[in-house]
């Protein structure tokens, strides 16, 4: 399974609708196998859409995100898991091994109400 | 008074001022922990002081500086404070809040630099000022939670960037100009004009000078050349309503420009390049229209490259709140009010209205409350009669006004003979009651037909 995550140094980008790097990690047998990076524009999420959507990635997680940019992923069919901080290394290791977000990653503000979200008509591929 | 504050403030008397104020600030220490959080930072974030103390700043604030240029880096890398660089946070709700900051730095007693302090200033009601003045229209304009809105709102951007003719369609009052100047205002053409003209408002051949323009002498009183729309709005866009009410022959005049991006003025011999983007819009059925005969087929396949249509209200009444909101906000700004917003009962009228006339019903709604609210939140008391929020004993005139189909003509009439009631019609008296000069007075009874 492959994830995108919004990435600041070795953090998670703290704002998506400011971030211009991405992470691409694949796990396979809850171990991070593979990283890739790319540059991306926050102004255009469509784009980011499409791009993830062309290699397979079926997951973005980042940091807050704008209610705009956030509708515009989730009209497409990936889940979006926003809201999310701290090392990025240290949050894919867990993220790998539990599928899930601990809640030591999530931003403050987030723990009321769990910022995984995905267009209910869509399918994971 | 024995307690005068002299020389240095004390901490209590910090801690005191610090929560009054109404912009954000929140003190951080060498490792980025925020250690204090005022109450203007809870309401402009929305987190609280208990989970915002202790964590990074970067994960409470979340502003679009934090990455590329924060402030505070600056302050604590150069030892100087910075004084209101603007930039925009997120909140809790997801909401871009436009802010401006200034950093300084946190020294002790003894000199020592132990961290920084940020302090921030909501700039949300300063941008919709601006917006109100500018009249600018942008995306996050049209507020929507409806699926089927949120889906045309997403594609916006795409829409505007290709430059294709589009052709708006929804009933009256669901926001059709709204979207074209949405679509003109972040596509490329945005810095040239953006002419509406309403195609039903004009006979056909006073609609063709208008577009078209006419050369000296092409009628009696063409004195001199007059450059049509269609060149005054050069390189922008021209928002064509009401499509539907055109006569065939001008639908024809219409398509030679779109298919070969040329016209003739009235008079001309010479045809004339044009550069402008189409928007069309119409509250009719066009494709019904096609089959009847009553619009031309080439045209229609010509604007319907990109097909939009609006839901009407009664079909996305989950936006009624998020709707009433914008409008409260913006009435607040307008006539300089500060009503906080509506009571619960009146919310569930609007949400049992089907309206007929849209959102601009609902802000016509909203508007005729403003006349008669003062303060607090809107009750059903304000309301138009017509909702029958409140079971009303009014004066028949009243009644009769709001019969009349003008909700806000209505609040003015009822609003003026209210204050003459209270008054004993002693005219004078009733103007200083609602607050205006004794002859505005007497010129709006005259212009609104009050007969006393």
């Amino acid at each position: 399974m492959k994830i995108a995550v919004t990435i600041w140094g070795n953090r998670i980008s703290p704002v998506f609708d400011a971030s211009s790097n991405l992470l691409i990690a694949e796990i396979e047998n809850s171990i991070v196998v593979s990283k890739t990076f790319k540059t991306i524009n926050p102004d255009t999420p469509e784009t980011l859409v499409n791009l993830l959507t062309h290699l397979g990635v079926p997951v973005l997680i980042c940091g807050a995100i704008s209610q705009k940019a956030s509708d515009t992923i989730l009209q497409s069919r990936i889940e979006l898991i926003s809201f999310v901080t701290g090392n990025t290394d240290r949050f894919l290791e867990s993220f790998a091994l539990k599928n899930g977000i601990e809640k030591g990653f999530m931003m403050p503000g987030c723990s009321t109400h769990y910022c995984r979200k995905r267009n209910p008509g869509a399918t994971i591929f | 008074m024995k307690n005068k504050i002299f020389g240095p403030l004390n901490e209590e008397t910090t801690k005191v001022i610090l929560e009054c104020i109404s912009d954000g600030v929140f003190t951080i220490d060498y490792n980025w922990e925020i250690t204090s959080f005022n109450r203007a930072a809870e309401e402009i974030t929305g987190i609280s002081r208990k989970d915002a103390v202790g964590r990074h700043c970067w994960e409470v604030f979340r502003s679009n500086m934090c990455e590329a240029e924060c402030a505070l880096k600056k302050t604590m890398e150069e030892g100087k404070p910075f004084i209101s660089t603007s930039g925009y946070i997120i909140n809790s709700k997801q909401k871009r809040v436009p802010i401006t900051v200034s950093t300084s730095l946190l020294i002790d007693k003894s000199g020592d630099v132990i961290g920084g302090v940020e302090i921030f200033r909501d700039h949300s009601l300063v941008e919709d000022l601006r917006k109100e003045i500018s009249a600018g229209v942008n995306i996050e304009d049209m507020v929507s939670t409806s699926s089927a809105m949120k889906k045309t709102l997403n594609i916006l951007p795409q829409i505007a960037e290709s430059d294709a003719t589009v052709l708006i369609q929804g009933e009256t009052g669901t926001g059709k100009e709204l979207m074209a100047k949405a679509v003109h205002n972040i596509s490329h053409r945005k810095s040239a004009p953006f002419i509406t003209i309403n195609c039903g408002a004009l006979p056909d051949t006073l609609l063709e000078s208008e577009l078209f323009g006419y050369k000296k002498g092409a009628f009696t009183s063409a004195e001199k050349d007059k450059p049509g729309q269609f060149s005054l709005a050069h390189g922008g866009t021209i928002f064509l309503d009401e499509i539907g009410d055109t006569s065939p022959a001008f639908q024809v005049r219409l398509l030679r420009v779109l298919q070969d991006h040329e016209y003739t003025p009235l008079g001309g011999v010479k045809k004339e390049k044009t550069d402008i983007r189409i928007i069309a819009a119409t509250n009719k059925d066009l494709s019904a229209m096609v089959k009847t005969g009553e619009f031309r087929q080439d045209l229609f396949y010509r604007i319907n490259v990109i097909a939009v249509k609006l839901p009407p209200l009664r079909q996305r009444m989950e936006d009624i709140p998020l709707l009433v909101e914008r409008f409260v906000s913006r009435f607040n700004i307008r006539r300089n009010k500060f009503i906080q917003g509506i009571d619960q009962k009146v919310l569930h009228t609007l949400m049992n209205h089907d309206y007929p006339g849209n959102i601009r019903e609902l802000e016509n709604i909203i508007e005729h409350s403003f006349i008669l609210c003062t303060k607090g939140y809107i009750q059903p008391a304000h309301l138009p009669i017509f909702l029958n929020a409140e079971p009303l004993d009014e004066d028949p005139s009243i009644a009769d006004e709001t019969k009349s189909g003008d909700p806000v003509r209505a609040a003015q009439v009822k609003l003026i003979l209210e204050a003459l009631k209270r008054n004993n019609y002693n005219r004078t008296e009733a103007a200083i009651d609602i607050g205006i000069h004794k002859s505005t007075l007497f010129r709006r009874i005259k212009k609104l037909g009050i007969s006393l």
